[in-house]
Formats: C-alpha cells, sequence, structure tokens
C-alpha cells in the first residue's frame, strides 16, 4: 500500500464516522463542529483530485464563511440541548431507505464498465487556477454573471427577511407625529424640596 | 491502487448518510440545514471525480457555480430559521404545520 492508499482509506473513514455521529448528534454546537471536520477531510480528498483551487475555496468560503454563520445563528438563538425523544420509527424508516438506495448506487457503480483512464499525467506547466480561470471567462461568462446575481438576491432577501417586524422598525409616521401635542408629551413635576 | 470505483462508492455512502439524516431529524431545523449541506459536499465531490477521470476542467467550474448557489441557500435558510425561532419560540420540526399541508 502506497502513501495515497493509506490517506485515502483515513480521510474516507474520518469522513464517514464524523457524518454518522453528526445524524444522530443532538447539540447543534458539536453538529457544527463536526461539519468543520468533515469539510476540512473533503478538501484533502479534492486535494487528492488534483482539483487544488476548489480544495483551497472550500476551506476558505465553507470553514471560513458559512460555518461561521451557522455558529453565529446557533449563538444567536440559545437553543436548549434536549434529551432523546423515542424516534424509533422514523430510524427504521430511514435506515431502510438510505440502505435501499445505497445497494441500487452500488449496484449502479459495480456492474457500469467506467472508461478507466489510469493515471493522468499533467505537465509540468499545468496550472490548475489558470485553467479554471480561462473556462470561467470565456466559456461560461454569462453562467458566472448569473452567479454574481443569485449572490445579490441572496443578501436581499437575507436583509429582507429580518427587518420585516415593522413595529420594531425604525421610521417616522407622520401622521402620528401631527398629532403629538405639547400636554401629550410635556408633564410638569412640581417639586417640592425646591 | 485506488480506482475511480473507490472514490464514487464513498460519495454515495456520504449522500446516503445525509439522506438519512434527513429523516432522522425530528427535533431541529438546523440540523437538518447541515443535512443538506453535506448532500451537497457528496455531489461536488462526485463531479470534481469525473472531472479528474475524464481530465475536462468543466466539471470543476460546475462545482465553483454550486459552491456559490449552496452559499446563497445557506444564507436564506439561516435568515428563515432565525426570523421562525423569533415568531414560535422552537426549531422543533414536528411543530412547524402552521401552513396545514
Amino acid at each position: 500500500m502506497d502513501i495515497l492508499t493509506i490517506l485515502f482509506y483515513l480521510v474516507t473513514s474520518v469522513i464517514i464516522i464524523s457524518s454518522l455521529s453528526l445524524i444522530i448528534v443532538n447539540n447543534t454546537v458539536h453538529a457544527a463542529l463536526l461539519l468543520v471536520l468533515i469539510f476540512f477531510n473533503s478538501a484533502i480528498l479534492w486535494l487528492m483530485l488534483k482539483a487544488e483551487f476548489l480544495s483551497i475555496v472550500l476551506v476558505l468560503v465553507y470553514v471560513g464563511a458559512v460555518l461561521v454563520l451557522f455558529l453565529f445563528v446557533i449563538m444567536l438563538l440559545d437553543l436548549p440541548v434536549k434529551e432523546k425523544v423515542n424516534q424509533k420509527l422514523y430510524l427504521l424508516f430511514s435506515l431502510i431507505i438510505s440502505l435501499i438506495m445505497f445497494i441500487e448506487l452500488y449496484m449502479v457503480i459495480f456492474y457500469h464498465d467506467f472508461y478507466q483512464v489510469d493515471e493522468i499525467n499533467y505537465y509540468a506547466e499545468f496550472n490548475n487556477t489558470y485553467e479554471i480561470g480561462l473556462l470561467l471567462f470565456t466559456k461560461h461568462l454569462y453562467s458566472f454573471e448569473v452567479t454574481s446575481l443569485i449572490l445579490l438576491v441572496a443578501i436581499i432577501a437575507a436583509i429582507a427577511i429580518n427587518s420585516a417586524n415593522k413595529r420594531k422598525a425604525l421610521k417616522q409616521d407622520p401622521s402620528r407625529q401631527i398629532e403629538e401635542t405639547k400636554q401629550s408629551r410635556l408633564k410638569i413635576i412640581k417639586d417640592k424640596d425646591l | 491502487m485506488i480506482t475511480i470505483s473507490h472514490y464514487l462508492v464513498f460519495s454515495a455512502l456520504l449522500f446516503c448518510i445525509s439522506v438519512a439524516g434527513i429523516f432522522i431529524n425530528r427535533k431541529n431545523i438546523l440540523l437538518l440545514l447541515m443535512s443538506i449541506e453535506l448532500m451537497l459536499l457528496s455531489v461536488n465531490t462526485n463531479f470534481i471525480i469525473f472531472s479528474h477521470y475524464s481530465n475536462d476542467m468543466t466539471g470543476q467550474v460546475f462545482v465553483f457555480f454550486i459552491l456559490a448557489v449552496a452559499a446563497a441557500e445557506s444564507a436564506i435558510g439561516l435568515a428563515i430559521i432565525v426570523s421562525l425561532f423569533r415568531i414560535r419560540n422552537s426549531l422543533e420540526i414536528n411543530l412547524i404545520n402552521k401552513l396545514k399541508g
């Protein structure tokens, strides 16, 4: 066994075990931290598949931004850690469905004859980031612009959903301002000590 | 020697685990969102495997787009969860039945 095989089995077993514990864990903070571990190991796996740019993007964008957002929301909500409830029926159904799905996928993978390119030898000057950038700004330029639009919509939607609480919003109400009189705002208190 | 099938079986296993996670979780909608992230990760891994073994960079460009859309999706999902928690004061999925669907 060479070093790459050992690394593959190590990384995949870490991902599988931590994702199994993610779906049965009760504490959301632990789940978010397990997700960080899974994304780090997936970045290693993507590096083994020679996708250098995307593995760094996975660490920077996902671990750096999205999972920090998750932890931030967990901190904001301050959820109580609940006791385990009896959910054997759901467990049974999920086991059956996921087992059927996995067996079918396994059969598809092993009875299909993939065109096997054993090891692609990239030439020495091959630059992953350069190649992705070249494709992104020539062939897929329109999709790239649409992606920027999707991100803009996400920003506006996230702000609009959470600022819809009209009573607490700081804004002027002209009719109420006109109705206010001196008597409703001012109260003169006679202080006897003076 | 690791072939393409090893990677594909790993990706399929990860996908099935996250599907089971969606079925199991009835108590917390945040864990459901995390399971969806895990599903997207396994799909992205599949794209990168085929991109590597067929020597075509277009798969990696597609993964780039999926990452952007997934980030937008999780941002909107977390915003909805925050406003839902403000109204209902809990995140239990079996209590969210306001639409009576």
